[in-house]
């Protein structure tokens, strides 16, 4: 199961998808524009022609100008991966193009692009085959016309620097596109066969750029979602209700926010998809007015039942879950675990819990929202038109093709801005007050409004035959589902057919050891679903499964009295289900106990360290098991046996990723999130209380700073294979082989995430 | 009415007094490089220079500045070595904290001409990045550093209008 294509297969006309597009290369303008066209549309027309007249702009792939600007049109969003870089590398490598000529435009919503979620570290994995064949069209086009220029055969032509060169002769592709005339359509068929640059010949692919959004980032120039300005607008701040659903606001008393000077008025909100209940919206001339005026109204409420609802409470129901013979949706099940179980030597096993962890990405969340000429104009950094549009639309209980979403800069998404539901208040504001409106949510407004990662429980257990071999592993996981609540068209079914399950919260619990008998069980925790909306949460699922799996691999090791890098190379054998699939997990297993192989090595695994200092190793395969970043992490730490505190002096990390498009951004990528990682084992988490998080703003959800910065050192594997995703699965690993490294300088095991300094005095008393 | 120097030119405003400085420097005079991020000044997304000392407008209501001289990340119209350095080393992930940031290492380097690593990292401290871009913003720090080598280079727009 391939996560992507169960989410745009669901909602999405296979037209749409490239593969299955025709490509239409014409002149408009005087510009060579290529584009993909749904085999459905008729093309009596020329290519030229249809582009025109279907004004084609937003599902335009690329054009070139008369200058040869090369222009892409990328309909993903740029939330610090520097995607708009890596894709419009891919096009300018099969192009010949001199980076100097190549812009990035990121489009703005329409229903040509298909599917689009900027998310899951799909981006290069989806658009490295489309986007390299569109590429190869476009080169096959730009040599057939140069050559006609050049007097010469196209056969003795090549693309470099932007020209079309044949032995001495050349002419730019600027004067091509003045002096061409371009006409043509390439079936699907024809686009599958095009030849793509063999990796040897790359000129840009694998190369660094510079990112094409860095200047504008250091000069205050990028403009993010929350410094858009529209004529007329009013400012808005919502107060937000006693409970995340069911709330209802019985009366509003504003009778003090009337001394207050830009003071507007308020709305109570009117949902007619029902996703936010309760919600006041007060409106005012400036920003500050808007935040004094709210501080100063009082609302009354009839809240929703989950008012006494805390993390205990979840973490119990879960524990209950995960306990309970048969609950949930089987997911793997291989082998027979029951028999294993019955006929084993021994079994052991550990239950893992992990608190509700927040997103506190940098930009509080916000958006302006505009009715104009018919049309509802939304403006916001989002990582999602395709799950945005339509909850706005719902909410104004108009139809998908009268609202627009325009894209911007986002300060930060990871997995906040994927379902934009932020954007409901405002247009809900603008609709009722009758005006533009911006509506910002304070920090406050936007950790009380966050789709927090779920607090979860998972329980492991292991089956030991009589020759000391782990032969049996039972896994059941348990958290609130995000695709439960923010997108249930996209849950497929369980194996046994017994019910739909969130992929997204399962992934990672089908790891890649070989292992004779294994079941998986995933169940949504019900009292984490309706107390607050689970968010998917960067590294989503396995960045909190994988804690549980590999944490308990490495004790199965130390019950057995083996080595756990050892005994973790001996299960990735790459046999049967492990061995792997042409093109993006091809040598499978094998693949990752290579990187093991390397981390074992960078991190001298098995040197002697100073008292009260371990080293730790886990492994991870990426945000989905179709489509796997082979990972193995190092953790080097240092525990205070007094204190408790853990300090990690070091982490090492090997990456198989496949081909590496832009190394310098995969470089980054990966630093943010091993940080990221850290980060979240040590420093963050929050709990729920009284139906709400706990959490409120950075002085109570603190994410790593520079001063607790480990020192990194980071490998990446040179490969030629399928290019697979980067903006998540650096995180995962890295929690695990914390834990791994404490217990292998302490001997105290620790099974919960954060991992806290009490913890460890706890059980150290204990032992 | 509140009147101060802002990037060198000088502004006056009427706002109410608890105004924080931020909103006045993004809303009223309409530069938005300067963020918003917590409201409470446990971030520094909203570091901007009063006087020439990094300070967090969110924190800071307008009647504060009254007669001071304000410098925000367009004042330095992308010629300071940070700047410079924060390209060079390709600091930025989503960007947002980056202004934040640059003025906040500007004072460091206005003090001292060649910090030391933990130097740095207690300074830089006070701001966040939630990309958690810092290895390249201690890198960028010292190859800006070393490449002015000195406090007196560093450029400041106001510095020309006060003398
Ligand atoms: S917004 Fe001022 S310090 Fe965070
Ligand atoms: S670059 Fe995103 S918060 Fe710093």
């Amino acid at each position: 199961m391939n996560l992507l294509n169960n989410f745009s297969k669901n909602k999405t006309e296979d037209s749409l998808q490239p593969s299955r597009r025709k490509f239409l290369i014409g002149a408009v303008n005087s510009a060579l524009v290529m584009a993909f066209a749904p085999l459905t549309m008729s093309l009596t027309a020329s290519a030229s022609e249809v582009i025109k007249q279907n004004g084609f702009s937003p599902s335009i792939w690329f054009e070139i100008n008369t200058l040869g600007e090369i222009t892409v049109h990328v309909a993903r969003c740029e939330m610090g991966q520097h995607v708009g870089t890596a894709l419009a590398q891919i096009v300018a490598e099969e192009l010949g193009a001199n980076w100097d000529d190549i812009r990035v435009e990121h489009a703005s919503s329409d229903p040509k692009w298909g599917f689009v979620m900027t998310g899951g570290s799909w981006s290069v994995f989806q658009m490295y085959k489309p986007l390299s064949q569109a590429g190869a069209a476009g080169r096959i086009t730009l040599i057939e016309a140069g050559a006609k220029l050049l007097g010469v055969a196209p056969k003795s032509c090549d693309l470099k620097d932007s020209k079309v060169i044949s032995g001495n002769k050349s002419v730019t592709f600027a004067e091509i596109i003045k002096q061409g005339k371009f006409d043509r359509t390439f079936t699907p068929e024809e686009m599958n066969k095009l030849p793509i640059k063999s990796p040897d010949k790359r000129h840009t692919i694998g190369f660094d750029r510079l990112a094409l959004d860095v200047p504008p980032k250091t000069n205050g120039k990028a403009v993010y979602g929350i410094d858009v300005e529209l004529e007329g607008m009013v400012y808005a701040r919502p107060i937000i209700p006693p409970t995340r659903y069911g709330s209802k606001v019985l009366s509003v008393d504003d009778s003090n926010a009337k001394q207050i000077k830009g003071y507007l008025g308020y709305e109570i909100l009117k949902d007619q998809s029902n996703w936010i209940e309760g919600w006041v919206s007060v409106i005012a001339e400036s920003y500050h007015s808007a935040i004094k005026a709210s501080d100063a109204i009082k609302v009354s409420y009839k809240s929703g039942d989950t008012t006494n609802v805390s993390e205990q409470d979840i973490i119990e129901e879960g524990r209950k879950l995960v306990n309970t013979k048969s609950a949930g949706v089987l997911f793997v099940n291989d082998g027979d675990i029951d028999k294993a179980f019955d006929s084993a030597a021994s079994t052991l096993d550990a239950t893992y819990i992990t608190h509700t962890a927040m997103h506190f990405q940098m930009e509080p969340l916000n958006a302006l929202a505009e009715f104009k000429d018919g049309v509802w104009h939304i403006h916001c950094g989002n990582q999602s038109h395709s799950l945005t549009l339509p909850a706005v639309a719902k909410a104004l209980g108009v139809s998908d093709d009268s609202v627009i979403v325009h894209q911007y800069y986002l300060g930060g998404g990871f997995g906040r801005r994927a379902y934009g539901d932020y954007a409901i208040p405002a247009a809900l504001t603008a609709k009722q007050y009758g005006k533009p409106v911006k509506l910002i949510f304070t920090r406050p407004d936007d950790a009380k409004f966050d789709q927090a990662r779920s607090a979860s429980v998972q329980k492991v257990s292991a089956a030991i035959n009589d020759k000391n071999e782990l032969v049996g592993y039972e896994h059941n996981i348990s958290a609130g589902w995000p695709t439960l609540s923010m997108a249930p068209g996209f849950m497929p079914k369980g194996i046994d057919n017994t019910g739909n399950f969130d992929p997204f919260s399962t992934s990672g619990s089908d790891h890649w050891y070989t292992i004779a008998n294994n079941r998986v069980r995933t169940i949504n925790n019900p009292l984490a679903q309706k107390t607050f909306t689970p968010g998917w949460l960067r590294s989503v699922g396995p960045g909190w499964i994988s804690f549980g799996a590999e944490s308990f691999i490495d004790e199965v090791a130390h019950e057995l009295k083996k080595d756990p890098v050892e005994m973790r190379l001996a299960m990735l054998d790459g046999k049967g289900k492990n061995s792997g699939h042409h093109p993006q997990s091809v040598h499978g297993a094998k693949r990752l106990k290579f990187v093991l192989e390397n981390c074992k090595k960078a991190a001298n695994w098995g040197q002697k360290l100073p008292k009260n200092e371990g080293l730790g190793i886990a492994t991870s395969f990426g945000q989905e098991r179709e489509m796997p970043t082979w990972i193995a992490c190092a953790a080097h730490v240092a525990v205070n046996p007094t204190s408790g505190e853990i300090t990690v002096k070091k982490i090492f990390m090997t990456i198989d990723c496949g081909t590496v498009v832009h190394p310098d951004s995969a470089l980054a990528q990966i630093e943010g999130s091993i940080l990221w990682g850290v980060s979240l084992a040590l420093h963050e988490g929050t709990e729920v209380r009284d139906g709400n998080y706990v959490a409120t703003n950075f002085h109570n959800y603190t994410p790593l700073r520079m001063n607790n910065m480990p020192e990194m050192d980071i490998n990446f594997v040179e490969s030629k294979e399928f290019p697979v995703g980067l903006g998540e699965p650096g995180v995962i690993a890295v929690a695990p082989a914390i834990a791994n490294a404490v217990f292998n300088a302490t001997g105290i095991r620790l099974r919960e995430l954060p991992m806290k300094p009490e913890h460890i005095r706890q059980q150290s008393k204990q032992a | 009415m509140i009147e101060f120097n802002l990037n060198g030119k000088a502004v006056r405003i009427d706002a109410p007094d608890d105004t924080p400085l931020l909103w006045v420097i993004r809303d009223e005079f309409g530069l938005k490089g300067t963020k918003f991020g917590c409201g409470i000044a446990m971030c520094g997304a909203c570091t901007v220079h009063l006087d020439g000392a990094a300070v967090r407008s969110c924190s800071m209501p307008i009647s504060m500045a009254q007669g001071k001289n304000v410098s925000t990340i367009e004042g330095f119209e992308g010629k300071h070595p940070l700047q410079e350095a924060w390209i060079e080393e390709q600091v930025p992930q989503c960007g947002y904290c980056q202004s934040g940031q640059i003025m906040q290492a500007a004072t460091l380097l206005e003090q001292n001409g060649s910090p030391t690593d933990e130097e740095i990292s207690a300074h830089m401290s006070a701001n966040i990045c939630r990309c958690m871009a810092y290895p390249r913003i201690k890198k960028a720090i010292k190859s800006a550093a070393e490449k002015s080598n000195s406090a007196v280079n560093v450029y400041d727009p106001a510095s020309s209008v006060e003398g």
